[in-house]
């Protein structure tokens, strides 16, 4: 019988393929998942783990998918200082800090109920103000909103 | 100065200084020396999804003094949006019969969504409680009107009074006065419509010093500009706080004893108790021919965006 040094121990599975978004606030960690999970993908969660870096932390895997493009980009939205890590045969092949794009198209919702995207079939877009903490402008109300008042369109 | 034509109007913040100091030089040249055919054979479209009365009678005048034609609605029940037509559907509609489009519409961000489907320029005549870019640059003309120095950068005290929370014009004129950081700004407003934080934050990354004044006096004293808007009853949850502080926001022809002899009271109108009807006879008041304005303003600005001067 071998014995596991408890340092080691991997706080959530390990995946062959996909992409593992670590170092996410823990409280936008069902959020995160909500926001990629799609279809039949094998999602693995882990809330309020270890982390150095941020205290407390959550880790999302999904297996099979590399996350891209305007998923990569709404999770700027609610977690910009998460990383995402592509794996492939259980290898880290890269890994980076969440980018924050200068224009986040069609991803949220405006909180101002009186934003013209919010009455007319129109996506909705927001410029980038300040990108730490994230704070976001409506190109059409022309409101500035904190990242945190969004909520993601479906 | 590259041409305005085909520009859309949306928004103050939409423009550079040079820009606004065209659009001015236009609207004095059009005032000094009218055009009875700058606009003819050219025709706007006046889209008013929500009643407005000195807007769209100024953009009208506006376009039949300089020769050119209108069309359009005032009121939302009589547009198609009635039966349920999308906004820019009824914008892709209107621009193949008009050479450029005035538009008010209840909702903030509607006249840059038209801007986006329409090859004609827009100009935003109010958009819900966002912007509204022509009353801010007649407001800029009759500043520069009075006080000419002030676009070669002599100082100037403007003082806003009233609601500073929700008035559009408000906000619209001090991110114009950006471009102008020799404005002192003095404010005067009740508790919680004071001026938004980020506005003011906005202003001093400017160089444009906005100071609170502890009462609508002391900015009557202080100020050569006093710009006066509208408390709406409708900010207020109790009437007797209503009551109580519309009676500390009117200004009246006593009060005016203590100003300089420069100064002038602009308000965007329509004015309801914040101005004494005695104030009118004063050498102060200022606010009609302010609205007079509007026809050299919205002159110049629709024939720059048509490319008729």
């Amino acid at each position: 019988m071998s014995i596991v040094d408890p340092a080691h121990v991997r706080q959530v599975e390990a995946i062959a393929n996909g992409t593992v978004i670590d170092h996410i606030p823990a409280d936008m960690t069902l959020k995160v998942a909500n926001l990629l999970a799609q279809g039949d993908d094998q999602v693995f969660i882990g809330i309020n783990l270890r982390s150095s870096r941020v205290g407390r932390k959550g880790v999302v895997k999904i297996s099979g998918r590399e996350i891209v493009g305007r998923d990569a980009s709404a999770l700027a939205l609610i977690a910009p200082s998460a990383t995402i890590c592509i794996i492939r045969n259980y290898q880290v092949i890269s890994k980076q800090q969440v980018e924050v794009p200068p224009w986040f198209d069609d991803i949220a919702r405006c909180a101002n109920p009186n934003c013209v995207t919010n009455h007319e079939r129109w996506p909705t877009r927001f410029g980038v103000v300040v990108a730490n903490p994230l704070t976001v402008r409506c190109t059409y109300c022309e409101r500035s909103f904190d990242a945190g008042e969004l909520s993601l369109l479906a | 100065m590259p041409s305005l034509a085909g520009r859309h109007v949306l928004s103050i913040a939409d423009f550079s200084r040079d820009e606004i100091l065209h659009i001015l030089a236009t609207a004095r040249d059009l005032a000094a020396r009218p055009r009875r055919d700058l606009l003819q054979g050219r025709l706007m479209a006046t889209l008013f999804f929500e009643p407005s009365t000195r807007t769209r009678l100024s953009f009208e005048a506006a376009m039949q003094t300089c020769g050119g034609g209108v069309i359009g609605f005032s009121d939302a029940a009589s547009s198609s949006t009635k039966k349920g037509e999308s906004l820019a559907d009824t914008i892709r509609m209107v621009e193949q019969y008009a050479d450029v489009i005035v538009m008010r519409h209840p909702r903030d961000g509607s006249a840059r969504l038209a801007s986006e489907v329409s090859r004609r320029p827009v100009i935003n005549g109010g958009d819900g409680a966002n912007q509204h870019p022509s009353q801010t640059f007649l407001d800029l003309f009759t500043i520069a009107g009075l006080f000419p120095a002030l676009l070669e950068g002599a100082p100037l005290t403007l003082a806003f009074a009233g609601d500073l929370k929700y008035g559009r014009t408000v906000h619209s004129l001090l991110t114009a006065l950006h471009h102008f950081p020799t404005v002192r700004v003095l404010t005067v407003a009740p508790r919680g419509l004071e001026m938004p934080e980020h506005h003011l934050a906005e202003a001093k990354a400017f160089g444009v010093t906005v100071t609170p004044c502890a009462s609508l006096q002391e900015a009557v004293e202080e100020a050569d500009v006093l710009y006066m808007t509208r408390l709406q009853e409708e900010r207020f949850p109790d009437p007797l706080e209503f009551d109580h502080i519309k009676a500390s926001y009117r200004i009246t022809a006593a009060m005016l004893k203590s100003a300089k002899p420069a100064l002038r009271i602009l308000h965007p109108l329509p004015r309801v108790n914040e101005i004494a009807q005695d104030v009118d006879a004063t050498v102060h008041a200022h606010y009609f021919q302010q609205a007079g304005n509007g026809i050299p303003v919205r002159q110049a600005l629709v024939a720059l965006v048509t490319g008729a001067c």
